[in-house]
């Protein structure tokens, strides 16, 4: 019972500045404090007309897309090597793969910098975000797919090519079908985390900045602040329902192959 | 009788594991066939190549007068049923039986509905078309997947250890239902499994595999009766062992067998036609007898001690002590009316014959 | 081979950047010219001035408490889900638990310097409860607020792999234990702890690692005694121009973090053996 209260004690405290979002969002005043002065949908109404804003969240948007495709289906490659194949060194391969999971943000950040500046030659733009998204994404999809790929039988492959399908049209009859719900989930885990991303993207964003490079110029300002609490609420309420939309993907897609849920992401 | 899978000189080597040595084999049209043994002992992988999901690293495989050489599991004219069943989680029972059918164009939509429903009610299971696949019961599930796979009429269908999921009532009962099926559509079925009753119930020949190699290939009666190795007798049922000395081979052999003394068996009671020298003797534990109280024989005696008893209900089993011998004998005995269970220590008489020895190199 | 694609980016994009930075901490850069010499006056500098000991000390210290508090916190709320909670209702809490994960890190972090500010929710709160009568000021600006901010940031990345752990655990196992004699609480020392290790190693090693890296929540919720390494990493790549001395740095701050992390692993090798 104590157990109990403890956990429901700590979902307090991982949502207690959710829970704060909206309050100051609709909160009539530019400080960010309480006691609360009164209702207003201003600064709502602030972010439908900022201009560079605009500009920033199609940037960010534009790079959460390429990134969910391509980390997705660089994810979808692993995992199924990694369910289905056997190969030389595959422990090592895998956890080569996994690394950047572990691997400091800001270390990958550099390193990219320095190639990219240095040894090729070019300029910042999307694209670096974007090779930098996806090399942090891909692990987050191989875990996800991992669990629409272990709850596959192998030999439901081989049973649809027994029964006369090609390599290939086996793979697109029974298999994805059966892991279409994880390739779902992983995208939308891949959007949202490139559209959050910042530490990264800070670094190798061009002369246009993504938008939570420009959440961060604005946080300097206190006048901005009231705004960035309605963009904050509008993203929260946004990853809420992808990430529902995610996760009732991944329970169809366990009803689906006839398994039994045992956990969440990841 | 007409071969109809011949393979020659089949080796499989993954790395520097040799799964597969030198597989000679000879397989007929409408013949129940399996493939018996141990596991890990190559008879899956065996099957694999016979369906074409590993290729062999060399020697043919011929199907239906093919070399299957390069030819994938979807062209060849073999079905399987897996050991897991496969049975796709996505597709309704039907979708599932029609699965094979989707490259025949020259099929109607009427006729396929028709040829799914006659596949279901073939291995009894009229009406269950419509039902998820994930929502049936492991016996069910075995039965769609013998539906999909014969409804495409393979020359071949191979079995992968299909019984091994369920419990036992369940599995005798698809015993008796495998018999009755392949003799109504009689197409080769080739099995695979490691349960020696089940083979011995089932196939017309087995092919008994031992580490990569084929061990011993006969109808179960001559497996049963003249295992030509001791592993072959001791991985099929069970079989006392005696050390004996052969003396003689001529048109009889003359033998000494530790325990029992000198004997003459006929040549034919040694599969692999006896040498000079020592070897062992096999007797099957219902081939020996205790002489109860009031009963007579007329076939040969030998003292013992019970050393231990197994109570089965219908049958007992006696562990019993035979001088010059260091392993007891077993004996099955059936739990006739007014015959005792014996205690150990008891002192008892066996019977025994040698025209129930088997002569093993 | 279909693990190729994937194989042959993070080859690119992660071993080969690796690789570059390495080769640049042994350069030197004056202003916007490169100088490609070998040297090792940039570990020189970071070994004899103090500042960079000290921040690399205190990053240390802090990744080091995060992953404590991080992991005790989240131990219990594991157990709770994977041994109270009924089978189908645990996606729901693992789900409630990684939502707030998911929402944009810099605008959570700005709400803890809400909570945790001179006017913030907890100050003015208990204030108005009357338990203190001046503002708290030691729980924003320093050490301690980076700490529990980052604690909350990676509090799913510390549940989930001990979560897993503990749901591998065979139930029967910890009944056998009591059927040999053991009470409730030794059967969790003896069984659940042991067989939860790999978890808890695992979560360590999630939290500790890139922890090292953040340079957001140090920026924010610091002040000028809470910089942290990669602060200064952070600085010297964009503001100072120094790259190879910021690549140098990163290259010391991640092999202290890796030689800590595999003395940790090694310590613990004995509950990771036969499992993975």
């Amino acid at each position: 019972m104590s157990l109990r209260i403890y956990a429901i004690a700590y979902l307090l405290f991982l949502y207690a500045p959710i829970i704060l979002l909206p309050i100051f969002a609709f909160n009539d005043a530019t400080i960010i404090a309480f006691p609360l002065s009164g209702f207003t949908t201003n600064w709502f109404a602030e972010l439908a007309t900022n201009k560079s804003l605009h500009a920033a969240v199609e940037n960010s948007l534009f790079i959460a897309v390429i990134t969910a495709l391509l980390s997705t289906w660089l994810g979808l490659c692993a995992a199924r090597a990694g369910a289905m194949h056997q190969f030389p060194l595959k422990a090592g391969i895998m956890g080569f793969i996994m690394l950047p999971l572990v691997l400091p943000e800001i270390i990958v950040a550099v390193s990219l910098l320095v190639v990219v500046v240095q040894v090729l030659e070019l300029g910042m733009s999307n694209w670096t975000i974007i090779a930098a998204h996806v090399l942090i994404c891909t692990p987050f999809c191989i875990a996800i797919l991992n669990g629409a790929f272990q709850n596959l039988d192998p030999s439901l492959e081989e049973a649809a090519m027994d029964l006369g399908e090609s390599r290939f049209s086996a793979f697109r009859l029974v298999t994805l079908p059966l892991v279409m719900p994880g390739i779902i989930a992983s995208m939308l885990i891949a959007f949202t985390i490139s559209l959050d991303e910042f530490i990264i993207a800070f670094f190798l964003s061009g002369s246009s900045p993504t938008m939570p490079v420009y959440i961060w110029g604005l946080l300097r300002f206190p006048a901005s602040l009231p705004v960035v609490m309605a963009l904050g609420t509008i993203l929260v309420a946004m990853s809420i329902i992808l990430l529902t939309i995610a996760e009732l993907l991944r329970r169809r897609g366990m009803a689906r192959a006839g398994v039994k849920d045992k956990g969440g992401f990841l | 009788m007409t071969a109809l899978i011949t393979l020659t000189g089949v080796n499989k080597y993954y790395a520097d594991y040799h799964a597969l040595r030198d597989i000679n084999l000879t397989i007929n049209e409408g013949e129940f066939f399996s493939l018996l043994g141990p596991s890990g002992c190559g008879k899956t992988t065996l099957l694999r190549t016979i369906a074409g999901f590993e290729m062999p690293s060399d020697g043919v495989v011929m199907i239906g007068g093919k070399d299957m050489a390069g030819v994938p599991a979807n062209l060849r004219p073999t079905n399987m049923v897996f050991q897991s069943y496969a049975i796709f989680p996505h597709l309704t029972v039907a979708e599932n039986v029609a699965f094979g059918l989707r490259k025949s164009k020259e099929i109607d939509k009427q006729t396929k509905a028709k040829m799914v429903a006659e596949a279901l009610a073939m291995v009894g299971l009229d009406g269950y078309g419509k039902r998820a696949a994930h929502a049936l019961s492991g016996g069910q599930r075995q039965r769609v997947a013998l539906a999909r796979a014969l409804i495409l009429k393979p020359k071949v269908l191979l079995l992968d250890e299909p019984l091994s999921a369920l419990d036992k009532k369940m599995r005798e009962q698809m015993q008796v239902e495998l018999i009755r099926l392949q003799r109504q559509v009689g197409i080769t079925f080739i099995l695979v499994t490691h349960d020696q009753e089940e083979a011995l119930v089932m196939s017309d020949r087995i092919a008994v595999m031992f580490e990569g190699e084929i061990g011993q290939l006969a109808d179960p009666e001559t497996l049963y009766r003249r295992p030509n190795s001791r592993r072959v007798a001791q991985f099929i049922g069970k079989m006392n062992m005696l050390d004996a000395t052969v003396e003689v081979v001529d048109e009889v052999i003359d033998l000494t067998v530790r325990g029992l003394g000198s004997m003459q068996i006929e040549r034919e009671q040694a599969p692999e036609g006896g040498q000079v020298g020592s070897a062992v003797v096999g007797i099957r534990p219902e081939t020996l007898g205790i002489l109860f109280e009031g009963e007579t024989t007329e076939r040969k005696l030998v003292d013992g001690v019970v050393d231990e008893v197994v109570y089965y209900g219908d049958m007992t089993y006696y562990d019993v002590r035979i001088e010059g011998v260091e392993q007891p004998l077993n004996i099955a005995m059936k739990n006739l009316i007014g015959r005792p269970v014996l205690e150990v220590g008891a002192k008892t008489q066996v019977i025994w014959d040698e025209r129930s020895l088997v002569l093993l190199p | 081979m279909i693990v190729s694609p994937p194989f042959l980016y993070a080859l690119l994009l992660m071993a080969c950047p690796l690789l570059a930075i390495f080769l640049f901490s042994f350069w030197t850069q004056d202003f916007m010219t490169l100088d490609t010499s070998f040297t090792l006056d940039n570990y020189r500098e970071i070994v004899e001035k103090p500042i960079y000991g000290a921040l690399l000390q205190r990053s240390l210290y802090v990744s080091s408490c995060v992953t404590f508090v991080t992991v005790m916190l989240a131990f219990p709320v594991a157990y709770f889900v994977s041994f109270h909670v009924r089978p189908d209702r645990k996606s729901l809490w693992l789900f409630l638990i990684t939502i707030p994960f998911w929402t944009s890190y810099l605008i959570r972090v700005f709400l803890w310097k809400v909570i945790l500010g001179y006017n913030g929710v907890i100050n003015t709160g208990l204030i108005n409860v009357g338990l203190i009568d001046e503002p708290l000021t030691f729980i924003l600006y320093n050490v301690n607020a980076v700490i529990i901010t980052l604690a909350h940031a990676f509090a799913p990345f510390a549940i989930l792999p001990i979560f897993v752990a503990l749901e591998k655990i065979d139930r029967s196992l910890l009944e056998a234990s009591q059927d040999l004699g053991e009470s409730k609480f030794m059967t969790f020392l003896r069984v659940t702890l042991p067989l939860s290790m790999p978890g808890v190693v695992g979560a360590v090693l999630i939290v500790f690692i890139p922890t090292i890296g953040d340079y957001v929540t140090p920026e924010l919720m610091g002040g000028a005694g809470g910089k942290l390494v990669a602060n200064m990493i952070q600085t010297q790549f964009l503001a100072l121009n120094n790259a190879p001395l910021g690549a140098a740095l990163a290259i010391v701050a991640m092999l202290c973090v890796t030689v800590i992390s595999v003395i940790f692993v090694l310590i613990n090798r004995r509950w990771l053996k036969g499992r993975s």
